[in-house]
């Protein structure tokens, strides 16, 4: 089975050259900078046009008719995906395509490239050093004179008879290379722990127990990270408030407990310091105000639940019977954990301010404030992306810093009385050039000097 | 002595050196051959620096935490972080350029945060909880360095710009090393002596021996440094952003548990990394040297300022603690 030369190519070579081209496209670096500047632009929109609205929200902010700048009307923000632009198909395409973009371009020119350079040469002849803006004849210049001189300044030094290589700063070569890679590790780290984690809030009120199951998002391979045998105690909530009521810090004190009740951990956790226990995280969120506590006349401490009241930002209220029917009452208002609530009658009217362990006369009845109960809001978390995430970070970094280096090479040559000397540099050509012009200053001082006591 | 009153002084003072360190400059481009008035820039640079520096020590000590923590503090970290940039990138190029296009930006910054800030902006206050914490020291001074040298490195290639307007240039310096070559093929004729040299025992004859190369290095122009210097500079605060974000990132997931949010400052920091980044792939893409990763340097100019600036104004996200709401 032989081919025929002359018949057009075959099924095969066509899908090698295609693939070829393809290859060749994806490590293009224009594709590279025009995917850089299309993921930012795109990053942007997200940020002037407001994310996850209601669709009532859109129609009346950006109306078909006059359409803001002549086309963004809500049809075409919602066709587009532009008001959840991250999560957006075309967005994650874009992110896929930078991915393989790095990809290629790491085996295509960053590897190659770092090759090439580990496969130096010495130079052999005047003319190779023409082609260096920065190369120079001395004339009785020499190389054993040359070598401390590149030492001293941390080069590397490769030397056969009368030529010399020298480089440094290899690193800067390696730089970029760690970047890329640290970069897929990131973005292989997110996606893993968007299919493998889930996240939830819950709001507990201080001295219950609860499990986790407020789920707000969660992967499809997730099931087995919700914890099932344990759950967390909320033994109390409290706020620290600076002497001009500014708030200070949250506090929550949480106990990990299994199926018998028994504590398997205990940490006190506020912003900033979460609890880990079992692969999950617990960070302090949000607050709330749970329940006042209070005493009528000489009651027992009745526990009253708080609610948030709408549409007035963070106040909570209760309604306090004042008669053993209910029929009538005042209510209980407070804002922090301070200790403060005011009281209000039936009819609105403001009867006044009860402190904490403190006690006022309303409708006959003596109202006292045993204590405002808090609720902790806390933000559960499992994601195993993170370690590779971290891992991914940590190559970034190094790789960045790595990449401010500028790789520099020196080359030398000792011939018919001259020494040729020639080298560049990638990155910092302006602080190589001054490096080469003392150098040479150096070496023509030595020659000069020399060449003195030679003739003294 | 009495921190507060201090810091008054000292910010003050800042401003009254950098308007005459701006003149000394803008005159010394004017009238290049006044020798001493770049000295005198880089003295009055060098002095602002220490005065920021002691301002913001004087509020360290006040307050008791890492002076960044509302507007007016990062602005003078950010003119610090200018000032001290500048110095270095003005040690580098040994151009007096530099400051003619640095120094009016300090000045900008001082002037806006000694005298239009309104007076309860400029008083230290308590941190909020989510402030306290150790990184905060950690991302927010990396960010700001970061900022600086995006500035100062972008305002450079404004200047390059300006100097190469309607000429046609080759960038050097990029990661592939293209600019280490000679420009200009050399002239066989003019750059290749023949060197004769007398034979001893030839009796007067002169004999023409095999022809002796002479080469001397070919020095970088004036836009090529400036260029080189911006790319340097960019260079060193493209791995700051970085470690700044990162840093942010880790906090984030610390903290809320949650290393990337999309939240308007992250999200045009990220922003801010890709257009630099695309400055720094620019640089070495056959055919897109030249104009225009200059361009797009200056791009970032804007984009840097919008990160710093712009999306506090919105008020909105996790980044609104201590400005205009």
């Amino acid at each position: 089975m032989t081919s025929d030369p002359l018949a057009s190519p075959s099924f095969a070579d066509r899908w090698r050259r295609g693939q070829q081209l393809f290859w060749t496209w994806l490590a293009d670096l224009r594709l590279a900078i025009l995917l850089l500047l299309a993921i930012a632009i795109a990053s942007a929109t997200g940020t002037v046009i407001e994310q996850g609205q209601s669709l009532a929200f859109y129609q009346e902010n950006y109306p078909t008719d006059p359409a803001l700048f002549g086309f963004l009307s809500w049809r075409w923000i919602l066709s587009l995906g532009l008001d959840h632009v991250y999560r957006a198909g075309w967005f994650l395409g874009l992110l896929i395509l930078f991915g393989a973009s790095l990809t290629a371009c790491t085996f295509r020119r960053q590897w190659p490239a770092l090759r090439a350079a580990q496969r130096w040469q010495f130079y052999q002849e005047p003319r190779q050093f023409t082609k260096l803006a920065l190369s120079a004849s001395l004339p009785q210049g020499k190389l054993d004179s040359l070598e401390p001189l590149l030492l001293q300044r941390r080069y590397r030094l490769f030397r056969a008879d009368d030529v010399l290589y020298a480089r440094r700063g290899l690193a800067g070569r390696v730089g970029p290379i760690l970047v890329h890679a640290g970069m897929l590790v990131v973005l292989g780290g997110a996606i893993w722990g968007s299919l493998g984690g889930f996240y939830a809030q819950e709001m507990i009120p201080s001295g219950e127990t609860f499990q986790v199951r407020n789920i707000v998002d969660a992967g499809p391979w997730s099931g087995s990270r919700i914890p099932q045998d344990w759950a967390v105690k909320v033994n109390r909530f409290w706020i620290d408030y600076a002497p001009d009521g500014r708030i200070d810090q949250f506090y929550s004190d949480l106990s990990v407990v299994d199926r018998e009740g028994q504590e398997q951990d205990r940490q006190t956790i506020h912003v900033n310091q979460p609890l880990r226990y079992g692969g999950l995280t617990f960070y302090q969120a949000d607050w709330a105000i749970a329940a006042a506590q209070v005493r009528l006349n000489n009651s027992p401490v009745l526990q009253l639940p708080m609610a948030q009241l709408p549409a007035a930002g963070r106040i909570w209220g209760t309604f306090v019977p004042t008669k053993p029917d209910l029929s009538s009452g005042v209510s209980l208002i407070a804002k922090d954990l301070q200790g403060t609530a005011v009281i209000y009658g039936s009819n609105g009217e403001p009867l006044g301010t009860l402190r904490k362990g403190m006690a006022i006369e309303v409708e006959g009845i003596r109202l006292s404030l045993v204590d405002l109960v808090g609720s902790t809001g806390l933000q559960i978390k499992s994601d195993p992306g993170i370690p590779w995430v971290y891992a991914g970070f940590l190559f970034v970094m190094v790789g960045v810093v790595c990449s401010y280096v500028s790789h520099a090479q020196v080359w030398a040559l000792e011939q018919d009385g001259q020494l040729y000397i020639g080298g560049r540099s990638n990155r910092a050509l302006v602080a190589f050039e001054q490096e080469m012009l003392a150098v040479l200053a150096q070496l023509d001082a030595q020659s000069n000097h020399s060449a003195e006591t030679a003739i003294a | 002595m009495n921190l507060v009153s201090l810091q008054n002084s000292l910010d003050n003072a800042t401003f009254a050196i950098l308007l005459p360190t701006l003149l000394c400059y803008w005159t010394g481009v004017a009238f290049p051959n006044l020798k001493g008035l770049p000295a005198i820039g880089t003295a009055g640079m060098a002095i602002a620096n220490l005065c920021m520096a002691a301002l913001l020590g004087a509020r360290w000590l006040e307050a008791g935490y890492f002076p960044i923590s509302n507007l007016y503090e990062s602005l003078f970290f950010l003119a610090w972080g200018l000032t001290a940039i500048h110095l270095l990138a003005e040690k580098l190029s040994g151009s007096r350029l530099v400051g003619a296009a640095t120094s009016p930006l300090a000045l900008g910054i001082v002037a806006f945060a000694a005298f239009t800030l309104p007076k309860e902006m400029r008083q230290a206050e308590p941190l909020v909880p989510a402030l306290k914490s150790n990184w905060l020291m950690m991302h927010v001074s990396v960010m700001m360095v970061s900022y600086a040298a995006l500035l100062v490195g972008s305002l450079l290639s404004v200047a390059f710009l300006v100097v190469t307007r309607g000429q046609a240039i080759e960038l050097r310096g990029s990661s592939v090393g293209t600019g280490s070559f000679r420009q200009v093929k050399l002239n066989r004729a003019s750059d290749l002596t023949i060197a004769t040299a007398e034979s001893g025992g030839s009796g007067g004859t002169a004999v023409l021996e095999q022809p002796v190369l002479q080469l001397a290095p070919e020095q970088l122009s004036l836009a090529d440094t400036l260029d080189n210097v911006s790319y340097r500079v960019i260079g060193l605060g493209f791995p700051l952003l970085t470690i700044g974000i990162i840093a942010g990132a880790v906090w984030a997931n610390e903290a809320w548990g949650s290393y990337w949010s999309w939240d308007p400052k992250e999200t045009w920091a990220l922003i801010t990394w890709l257009v630099f980044a695309a400055y720094l792939h620019a640089r070495i893409t056959r055919g897109w040297q030249g104009r225009r990763p200059a361009i797009l340097a200056t791009v970032g100019f804007g984009v840097v300022w919008v990160c710093y600036l712009g999306v506090n104004l919105l008020g909105k996200g996790l980044h609104s603690y201590g400005w205009f709401f």
